[in-house]
């Protein structure tokens, strides 16, 4: 969980780059909401199914990018 | 080191837009130490680019390249056989590394990434401060190592103004009173007779001309 | 007018001098009026540089209209705004318009006025635009070049008595005086032991000290200046004074204040004079001097 990383501090990191990274898509005009950081453990299956499918609304209500994929 | 800040995107990505094929040229050296231009910060420019051109259904190439440094010929030479391919280049190096690109390729447009900011040190991982300005005629030996050039605001040479206040600077809360840390160190050192006298008007001569320095060994003798 | 600065200084009366600032523009009616008001009043008229880096008309000629009007005036010169050929032609040149007092200063940031994006110069600094004046009343330039003909001027300095840590703002007011200060007016001084304690220090040195006085107008700019001007403090007894005032009543409570510290240290022989600041409430100046006993 949130500053219990395996990796020390590791996923306090994250979250920073995380947060710059949210940054660098609204710069471009990609909505931030399309990435968002979830702490969870190898044991946490259900948890993670409920985070991809929170993502998996965010992209629906969102809506395509008109990126293809080539790009980044 | 040289520290940078990259520009606001929007300001990138109006400088090249009318172009369709871009090189983005990063430096190994002080920017990429700084995290302002070195090949992880070309990456995400680049990428941002690409993104951002395609989201608005612009057809722009843009490549990546980052060399050692910009401020010696022969890295920039690395870059001469393909840079024709290129429309515009932009450098993401320092003041020096953009000119001496836009030298070396005066054929080609050139446009600069980043805002450079300061000779400064690493305080702690992403954060930066200013220690040098580059004036050519030191003062650090009367100064306990402390530059009132680069750390007071006004580079007053012959202590505090009176703005100053619990030892910060009058622009900010911030921001450390040059002579207030040089009084204590001095004190520190026993040295405070090196700041008692009036020190002389400073010598901006030293900084203004040549720009330009030769080795002495590389001097033609006679 | 009777006598100079310089003349007054040197007679060792209680040396009075009050404050003109040169508006943003060229509606000069109200600065005239004080002019008027005060020119007899006082020994002196500072007039302010840029006063807090906001651009206003210049120094030199509002000095110039002060001499005019009959007046004593005194030319700030801050370091933040010209070079040393500036610097010095400016001098050379309130000389020959009859200005010979000036009072140096290093000058406000830039950032903290109205410009913010203009170019800080800070050639030199307050100690060393005194030495410069030293020099060309000896004839020569910084540079070391020969002048033709010499100016003879009255140079002032300032120091922030209440300045934390004080030390190193006393070697500069050391420098200030080897560089050749005759007159030192301080920065707001409301803590008149605190005061004492800088004077009995102060004199021993060569130099005539005017303790700063800024007019309070309420308990809330008292309050103000507590957490955001460095180097003054008012302690509580004199905002709890000046909060006590009845409604519409804080400005007479400020003045009267005022009236009792110019007072104090004229009486108890503490200061060589006092430097009044009314900062825009310039007409009360009289009524401060009444209130102390010097009208």
């Amino acid at each position: 969980m949130e500053g219990e990383c395996h990796f020390l501090e590791g996923n306090l990191r994250a979250k920073m780059w995380v947060t710059y990274t949210k940054g660098l898509l609204d710069e471009i005009g990609i909505e931030p909401e399309r990435l968002k950081m979830f702490n969870l453990s190898s044991s946490m299956a259900p948890q993670f199914k409920e985070a991809v499918e929170e993502m998996i609304e965010v992209a629906k209500k969102l809506g395509p990018t008109k990126i293809q994929n080539k790009a980044a | 080191m040289i520290v940078a800040e990259r520009k606001p995107f929007e300001d990138i990505k109006a400088m090249i837009e009318d172009y369709n094929k871009i090189l983005v040229v990063g430096c190994g050296e002080c920017v990429s130490v700084c995290m302002a231009g070195g090949e992880k910060e070309v990456q995400i420019l680049a990428s941002q680019l690409r993104l951002a051109f395609e989201e608005q259904g612009k057809e722009i190439e843009v490549d990546e390249t980052t060399l050692e440094r910009q401020c010696d010929k022969e890295y920039l030479e690395e870059i001469k056989d393909k840079i024709d391919d290129y429309d515009a280049i932009i450098s993401m190096a320092c003041g020096a590394g953009v000119q001496f690109l836009a030298e070396m390729y005066n054929n080609k447009s050139v446009y600069p990434a980043l805002n450079t900011c300061f000779i400064g040190v690493a305080e702690r991982e992403g954060e930066w401060s200013e220690r040098c300005r580059a004036c050519g005629d030191c003062v650090l030996a009367e100064t306990g190592g402390i530059c009132p050039v680069a750390i007071c605001a006004k580079g007053l040479l012959n202590g505090p103004c009176g703005g100053t206040n619990d030892g910060k600077c009058e622009l900010s809360k911030e921001k450390d009173c040059a002579w207030t840390l040089i009084y204590n160190r001095l004190k520190d050192l026993d040295k405070l007779d090196n700041i008692r006298e009036i020190f002389p008007p400073k010598k901006y001569s030293a900084q203004t001309t040549p720009g330009r320095r030769i080795h002495e060994a590389f001097k033609e003798k006679e | 007018m009777a006598k100079s600065f310089k003349e007054a200084l040197e007679s060792g009366k209680f040396v009075v001098t009050a404050e003109v600032g040169p508006p943003k523009g060229v509606e000069i009616e109200e600065m005239k009026h004080h002019i008027n008001l005060l020119k007899d009043k006082v020994d002196g008229l500072n007039v302010t540089d840029n006063q807090s880096s906001v651009m206003r008309i210049g120094s030199l000629p509002v000095c110039k209209l002060i001499k005019e009007i009959g007046g004593e005036p005194i030319l700030q010169m801050t370091c933040r705004d010209r070079n040393r050929l500036a610097l010095q032609s400016e001098l050379l040149g309130a000389y020959i318009l009859g200005i010979t007092n000036v009072l140096c200063l290093t000058g406000d940031y830039i950032t903290v006025g109205d410009h913010v994006d203009a170019k800080p110069v800070f050639d030199l600094d307050s100690a060393l635009l005194l030495q410069v004046i030293k020099g060309l009343e000896e004839g020569k330039d910084i540079a070391g070049n020969e002048l033709k003909g010499n100016p003879t001027f009255c140079k002032g300095a300032i120091v922030t008595p209440e300045a934390n840590p004080i030390e190193p703002q006393l070697m500069k007011f050391e420098k200030k005086i080897k560089a050749g200060a005759e007159f030192i007016q301080t920065q707001a001084i409301y803590d008149l032991d605190n005061f004492k304690k800088f004077m009995k220090y102060a004199r021993k040195f060569n130099v005539k000290i005017m303790a700063g006085i800024v007019l309070l107008v309420s308990a809330g700019m008292a309050r103000y200046m507590n957490a955001n001007v460095p180097g003054i403090f008012v302690p509580k007894d004199l905002i709890d004074e000046m909060a006590s005032a009845e409604k519409g009543k804080a400005l007479a409570k400020g003045v009267e204040i005022a009236g009792r510290m110019i007072k104090t240290l004229k009486d108890e022989n503490i200061c060589d004079g006092v430097h009044i600041m009314a900062i825009g409430k310039e007409d009360k100046v009289p009524d401060i001097l009444e209130a102390a006993g010097i009208a």
